[in-house]
């Protein structure tokens, strides 16, 4: 049914490549970005975390992101690369916009990397120094996030109210990383670091949930056509169910959160489900109330895109990477639920002489 | 000149060049690692096993770096040039894209059993997993480098309405200037790499008795060394032709020739002197320079003067190609000593005199000098144009406040400083105690 309102209104055939290809592309990229938050989440969370850990705790938390990091470190680069491949138009609209938050998430991207993996390699005096370049690393890349997800919401206006809203999201998006962050070590982990986890998650859950309204209420505050996209028509059950889920996720983190700290330590995979289904509502609405434009009210996803012949090149290299990354993804990803298991012992060969 | 194009090209240079740096490393251990797992299939002795198991270690940081590092320059395409893909996106989106997924593959499906699964692999297979590496990031490279080559010499396209859109993607990617400047890439990573193993070697010479390795990997650097820098000296020459061919403006600037059908000495040295037209202190070989300059129909030699203001700063572009001679010369002397010391058996014997030992360690990055100063050349030389005589950087430059970008510039240099001196540190604590073995298993931890 949209589908024939977009097709009626752009005056396209619904099998026109120049149609249906930017589509296809824009779902590529949303679900990198879902992928990229949710996946890569809990790792920029943890990082953060480290910054506020005990000392003796720290390479504890470094070695449970281990197994993950090489597939964390690409979404990024996949983001951007389909991006720029995929709508040259807007990528200098949108990110010519954005150049402080993006050098923050560019060095912010870049010291955690190269510290990660340093730390693994340097002598023991200086793991440590190594640890906080990857935490700092890892808040700079959190507030970066929030920076530019509150750019992207108030379509790019200046002023210092919105700089105060800018730093006010900053400081949401570094909570919420941090609440996923807790949340999953929660699950990963038992004893002090877990005891330490649920200290962390209960002092974000709140900021995070101010984070999700604000964001919300601004967006549609902010910008005329989303108001009316979302009040418009039969809308509203949606709303409300939305707004509900938020609220029964919030509820049930600082529920589950108190029963861990009083009673039981069961159930501990519900806190990062809770915030993951946050994270996806959140992501979700902001995907609907900017579809289909990449910039608000100016720049639709057919403006932006590449022509059709560069379209279908990229589209068919796509079409080779993605059972690639579906099937790397899915062998690396799919331990990351439930309590961390301890890796065996190499089977050595004997030799004899 | 506008600030805020001035600052934007520092930066983006700044960012290009750290991440060639590690870029270059990379590339050359790749193919270094393959020679190894090659020979250590050959020999009878596990020596090549020593060699392949120090120099892996230095490959994983360089391949950290180079891949972390190509995140600022991915992201400073679109926010220090926002207008740049609104006019080559139809050639550059593909390209990038291109790069980005060959690293994706080469990432998700070898690397990681290249470093981490070497025990769960037999010796064949890990072997065969180096070189498509080595073939990945070769390939990966080739897509940037297609790029920045055609940003220099634009073919198969046609130029409409102020965007570019292809008419022909082999001339697109085979256009004038690639295959040189791939094989002056090629080059200088062959001579990065080769000038790293000559120096750790010739540092550990000093703390630690010459293991079996350490003759294996003296004699590849050399010969390495020697090898490469021939092949620079093609490539330069190539290169050089190429410019006066399709570049007339940057090949005028690398000469210092400011008037058009004047007498084309071949400039050696000397000062540029953009305002008056002129080279002080000069020293030049007369009549030598003709060969290297662009020329009109009629065969009128090209002078600066032609390009009324819009050709490249003159001195940068004169001086970084004199610099890239200059390394080039210095490298055929320190490749042929090292030979001498091959044939003195210095390695073998563990009594290599401090002289050489000190000459051989601080020559260990030179290899990063010949790769800089080309990046400086064929950037340098292509300004004001960002698409050689179509797009200009003033048109793609964006509206960033200058002092956004002076703030920007000085937080890259300083996480740069900081990376660059972890990087060494850790090069020295290798070569010092040796390198410690990294486990990563899947879903454990």
């Amino acid at each position: 049914m949209i589908v024939d309102t977009l097709v009626q209104l752009l005056g396209f055939s619904a099998e026109d490549p120049a149609f249906w290809m930017p589509l296809v592309f824009m779902g590529l990229l949303f679900c990198i970005i879902v992928a990229a938050v949710v996946l890569d989440g809990f790792d920029i969370g943890v990082g953060c975390l480290t910054l506020f850990a005990p000392p003796s705790l720290r390479p504890r938390m470094m070695s449970l992101l281990g197994p993950w990091r090489d597939a964390n470190e690409f979404w990024l680069f996949l983001g951007l690369g389909v991006f720029v491949a995929a709508f040259p138009n807007a990528w200098g609209a949108i990110m010519g916009q954005l150049y402080l938050p993006l050098c923050l998430l560019a060095l912010g991207v870049l010291l955690r990397s190269v510290s990660f993996e340093f730390r693994l390699r340097a002598p023991a005096g200086m793991q440590q120094r190594w640890i906080i370049g990857f935490g700092l690393g890892s808040l700079a890349t959190a507030v970066a996030h929030g920076l530019l997800l509150a750019r992207l919401v108030v379509a790019y206006r200046s002023g210092d109210g919105y700089l105060v809203f800018g730093v006010f999201v900053a400081i949401c998006c570094l909570a919420a990383y941090c609440l996923l962050g807790a949340a999953w070590l929660i699950m990963r982990e038992q004893g002090a670091l877990r005891l330490k986890a649920i200290f962390w998650g209960r002092r974000a859950v709140r900021w995070t949930a101010a984070g999700a309204v604000a964001v919300s209420v601004v967006l549609a505050f902010a910008n005329t056509g989303v108001f009316l996209k979302w009040s418009d028509g039969p809308q509203w059950t949606m709303v409300a169910v939305l707004w509900f889920v938020l609220l029964l996720c919030f509820v049930t983190i600082e529920l589950s959160l108190q029963r861990m700290v009083t009673h039981s330590d069961r159930a501990t995979l519900l806190p990062f489900l809770a915030t993951l289904l946050t994270f996806l509502v959140v992501l979700g609405g902001m995907f609907y109330s900017f579809f289909p434009y990449l910039v608000l009210d100016d720049i639709t996803i057919w403006d932006a895109a590449a022509s059709v012949d560069s379209l279908r090149l990229i589209l068919a290299a796509c079409v080779v990477a993605l059972p690639v990354a579906l099937i790397f993804n899915i062998w690396v990803y799919w331990r990351m639920f439930g309590l961390s298991r301890a890796p065996e012992p190499p089977e050595l060969k004997r030799i004899d002489a | 000149m506008n600030t805020t194009v001035w600052l934007s090209q520092v930066q983006f240079l700044t960012s290009l060049g750290f991440l060639l740096l590690f870029l270059l490393l990379e590339l050359g251990l790749a193919w270094v690692l393959l020679l190894f797992k090659a020979a250590n299939h050959l020999a009878q002795d596990n020596t090549w096993v020593l060699a392949y198991r120090f120099w892996v270690r230095v490959y994983a940081l360089a391949a950290i770096l180079a891949l972390a590092a190509a995140v600022p320059v991915l992201i400073q395409i679109g926010s220090l040039w926002p207008g740049l893909l609104d006019r080559i996106g139809d050639v550059a989106g593909p390209l990038l894209a291109g790069a980005i997924l060959t690293t994706f593959i080469v990432k998700s499906c070898f690397m990681g059993a290249m470093l981490f699964g070497q025990r769960g692999l037999s010796d064949a297979a890990h072997t065969a997993v180096v070189l498509m590496v080595a073939l990945g990031t070769s390939l990966a490279v080739f897509w940037a480098v297609a790029l920045l080559s055609w940003m220099q010499t634009p073919a198969g396209v046609g130029f409409l309405n102020g965007k570019y859109f292809v008419i022909n993607w082999y001339e697109v990617v085979l256009n004038p200037s690639v295959g040189w400047i791939f094989l002056l890439l090629v080059a200088a990573s062959g001579l990065t790499v080769a000038f790293v193993m000559l120096g750790v070697i010739a540092r550990r010479a000093s703390s630690l008795p010459a293991d079996g390795s350490a003759v294996h990997v003296f004699r590849t650097g050399a010969v390495i060394g020697l090898a490469a820098v021939l092949v620079y000296a093609v490539a330069i020459t190539g290169y050089g032709k190429m410019v006066a061919d399709h570049q007339p403006a940057k090949a005028a600037a690398t000469a210092a020739y400011w008037h058009g059908g004047s007498q084309p000495d071949l400039a050696l040295f000397g000062w540029p002197d953009e305002r008056r037209a002129q080279t002080s202190g000069l020293i030049a070989w007369s009549h030598a320079g003709g060969k290297w300059l662009g020329r009109d129909e009629t065969g009128r030699l090209l002078g600066l003067d032609h390009f009324s203001g819009m050709h490249p700063p003159v001195a940068l572009t004169f001086w970084s190609f004199r610099l890239t001679l200059a390394v080039a010369l210095a490298m055929v002397a320190a490749a042929c000593g090292a030979l001498w010391c091959m044939r003195r058996k210095y390695i073998e014997h563990g009594d290599m005199p401090p002289a050489w030992r000190i000459f051989f360690s601080s020559l260990t990055f030179l290899g990063w000098v010949a790769g800089v100063a080309v990046l400086c050349h064929v950037l340098a030389g292509l300004a004001p144009f960002v698409v050689n005589h179509t797009v200009t950087f003033l048109e793609v430059v964006g509206s960033t406040a200058p002092v956004h970008l002076l703030i920007g510039i000085v937080a890259h240099l300083m996480v740069y400083v900081l990376l660059m001196a972890g990087f060494i540190h850790l090069l020295r604590h290798g070569v010092q105690y040796g390198v410690v073995p990294v486990a990563r298993r899947r879903g454990r931890a």
